[in-house]
């Protein structure tokens, strides 16, 4: 059995927003609603769900970028939520994210070789020789010519950026890095150059990842499991491809059936659903997938369904897999 | 599709001819697109790919008399719709096809409709404008429309403005202004990029099935292949500027031609199945004012030679030209 890297049990975070126009009302925004799951050392754990259904909200959470209302989160063993704000400093330099827009991140006025230096003056990680050293080895790792060291983040492509961004995450030696979509930004060429780094990081370093994407052929390639998210819950977990394969929850098993494949001769199937797509702000009674499932019955609109283990590794809320 | 008899090649509906439209760069001009040739038939659904920055856009815009000026103007070519050459149109003639004729889906949904005006105002504007419709006519229409681009409960929501739909839903009610004038020719630019996969399946069939009812020929624009292979019944695939490869969407899929094309199709992670080698293609798209000289993938290319420095036509059987020097010899096989 791998060692479990992270465990975050009932992670819950709500926020509360002002919607609405002309007459704007305070609403509760129900982004994670106590989602649990696991991730090996060594592992590549996707998050994949629709927009808003909570995605970034868990990476962020787990890091404590947000700080979420409760559930407990434990990093090897210790109780990140708990950690005071020097524990928290050390816990950091073990995890680190990557954006989707590395460029947001960066200092546009900050050369290139400043930026990847001071994340390690910050956690004093070596003089300043030897930052200059690993600064040269990490842009030569990802793959940056060795003069990026003084050129400014607009002088770079979108996937060069990426490298930037993951050159920056990997300063501090992380084991899990958090990449929020990170190469949902790029052309297909440049995604799959980005795609092999991090596989290339996964491999040398033995990194772990927790890797959000809504593509699920991004990730099918990149991860050994993966949790579907739908309105701030987990509906279905499981390991790759028996979960592509054999999806158990209907609305994983729709995201299979609309994600394009590059072959005519596959055709996607839309749903036939027509309507719209309820918000975490108002979360249907019951399943929250009720609205839009083909197989919802009277008790999938009363009682939302309990998760159950259908396998080791394997898990899904749905009444379809019910007791 | 078969049919029993052969039938002559009718008249396409839409015939771009070596289109160039520059932008001025730092003072001098450059070609965003490069001498751009294709037919439309009626019916058909051509699909344009290719990566960010290749001229997709750039290339509709060109065809809707829509370049942003003073910086950018088409430089050369002929666009034929409907006996006239659209680019030697002048102004009033070009309002009077353009959202009635020829009709645009935006790259941006956010920027396209007026967030103070309510959905069911904008998708009859159109028709008063171009039908002269009275309010209450206009209103029937836009509001069938509506239902016909599948918003539940049309009526209720007629008086609802943009940011109370779902992207999906306002993605929809651009469809219903586009399809309004009952177009010739829809150019569809990236119409699903921004939405979930689930809905992003539901309008692209949506698309499919007014494009059969109204009978219609669309231009599809995106840069995701699987997309292209839902959708497409021929495909365009563009590079720096230029088109690379046309062929049928099937014959594309299996034998592509062009080592742009070739790649591409190999560096795409598959959601139905292992794939064990993603390719790559290094480097990067140039940038419009470093063009190379003569083939413009040559930098990129695996089978790049001597002659690939002078710029190479596109070339082969007219179901399968190639802009490539290696891979158009020998074409045009069956
Ligand atoms: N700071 C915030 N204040 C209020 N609401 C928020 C905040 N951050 C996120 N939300 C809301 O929480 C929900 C979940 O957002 P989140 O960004 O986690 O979704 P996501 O799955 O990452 O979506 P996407 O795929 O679009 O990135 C959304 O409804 C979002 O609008
Ligand atoms: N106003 C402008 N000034 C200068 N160059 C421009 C301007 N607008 C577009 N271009 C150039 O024209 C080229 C084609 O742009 P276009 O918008 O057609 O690309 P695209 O294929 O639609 O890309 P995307 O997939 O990102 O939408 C780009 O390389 C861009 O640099
Ligand atoms: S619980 Fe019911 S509504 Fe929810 S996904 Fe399963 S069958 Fe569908
Ligand atoms: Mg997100
Ligand atoms: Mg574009």
């Amino acid at each position: 059995m791998a060692e479990i890297l992270l465990a975050v049990e009932r992670l819950k975070k709500f926020f509360t927003a002002k919607r609405g126009f002309p007459n704007p009302e305070t609403v509760t925004v129900r982004a994670l609603d106590e989602i649990s799951f696991m991730v090996k050392r060594g592992e590549a754990f996707g998050l994949v769900g629709e927009s808003g259904c909570g995605k970034s909200t868990a990476g962020r959470s787990i890091l404590r970028l947000v700080e979420p209302d409760s559930g407990r989160v434990t990093y090897a063993g210790e109780d990140i939520l708990a950690a005071d704000a020097a524990r928290m400093r050390v816990l950091r330099q073990k995890m680190q994210i990557v954006f989707q827009d590395p460029y947001a991140s960066l200092n546009p006025r900050r050369m290139i070789g400043k930026a990847l230096a001071e994340p390690m003056l910050v956690h004093g990680l070596g003089t300043p020789t030897e930052i200059e050293e690993r600064v040269e080895a990490l842009l030569a790792e990802v793959g940056l010519p060795p003069d990026s060291r003084w050129r400014f983040p607009h002088e770079f492509s979108g996937g060069q950026r990426q490298r930037i961004g993951i050159a920056r995450a990997l300063t501090v030696g992380p084991e899990l890095v958090v990449a929020d979509e990170p190469v949902s930004a790029l052309d297909v060429s440049i995604q799959s150059q980005i795609l092999l780094l991090l596989r290339g990081l996964q491999d040398k370093h033995g990194l772990s990842f927790i890797f959000i994407s809504h593509d699920l052929g991004v990730v099918r390639w990149f991860c050994q499991s993966i949790a579907v998210m739908y309105l701030g819950r987990i509906v279905e977990i499981g390991p790759i491809p028996g979960i592509f394969d054999e999806p158990l929850h209907p609305y994983t098993q729709m995201l299979r059936r609309s994600s394009p494949v590059p072959d005519p001769e596959i055709r996607i199937e839309p749903a036939r659903f027509g309507g719209e797509v309820p918000s975490a702000v108002n979360p249907p009674a019951g399943c929250h997938f009720h609205t839009r499932c083909p197989h919802a019955t009277d008790i999938c609109r009363q009682i939302y369904p309990a998760w159950r283990e259908v396998a080791p590794g394997r898990g899904v809320a749905c009444h379809l897999h019910g007791s | 599709m078969a049919t029993a008899f052969k039938v002559e090649p009718a008249e396409p509906v839409l015939s771009v001819q070596g289109l160039t439209t520059s932008f001025r760069v730092s003072g001098d001009w450059h070609a965003a697109v490069r001498d751009v040739s294709f037919d439309l038939a009626h019916n058909e659904t051509l699909a344009l790919v290719g990566e960010s920055g290749c001229g997709k856009s750039m290339t509709a815009l060109s065809i809707m008399g829509l370049v942003p000026k003073p910086a950018g103007r088409i430089t050369a070519g002929r666009i034929m719709f409907e006996g006239s050459d659209l680019v030697s149109l002048d102004r009033e003639a070009m309002r009077r096809i353009r959202g009635n004729r020829i009709s645009m889906i935006f790259q941006e949904p956010m920027t396209s409709l007026n967030p103070v005006l309510t959905v069911g105002f904008q998708v009859a504007e159109a028709l008063r404008y171009h039908r002269a419709m009275g309010g209450a006519e206009a209103d029937r229409a836009a509001l069938d429309l509506l239902e016909q681009v599948k918003i539940p409960s049309a009526a209720r929501r007629f008086k609802d403005y943009p940011h109370q739909f779902s992207g999906g839903m306002r993605q929809r009610v651009m469809i219903a202004i586009a399809l309004a004038c009952r177009p010739q020719v829809l150019l569809a630019d990236e119409p699903t990029t921004a939405l979930d996969v689930t809905i992003q399946a539901e309008v692209l069939a949506l698309l499919a099935e007014l494009k059969q009812a109204y009978g219609m020929s669309m231009v599809f624009i995106t840069h995701n292949l699987g997309v292209v292979a839902a959708i497409a019944d021929r495909v365009a695939v563009m590079y720096a500027g230029e088109i690379v490869e046309v062929a049928a969407v099937r014959e594309l899929f299996r034998r592509p031609r062009h080592p742009y094309t070739e790649l591409l199709l190999r560096s795409i992670p598959r959601v139905d199945r292992h794939v064990s080698h993603l390719e790559t293609i290094e480097g990067q798209v140039p940038s419009i004012a470093a063009m190379p000289a003569g083939c413009r993938f040559a930098p990129r290319c695996p089978l790049r030679e001597a002659r690939c420095d002078a710029p190479p036509p596109l070339a082969g059987a007219a179901h399968h030209v190639v802009r490539c020097w290696v891979r158009s010899e020998g074409g045009g096989h069956g």
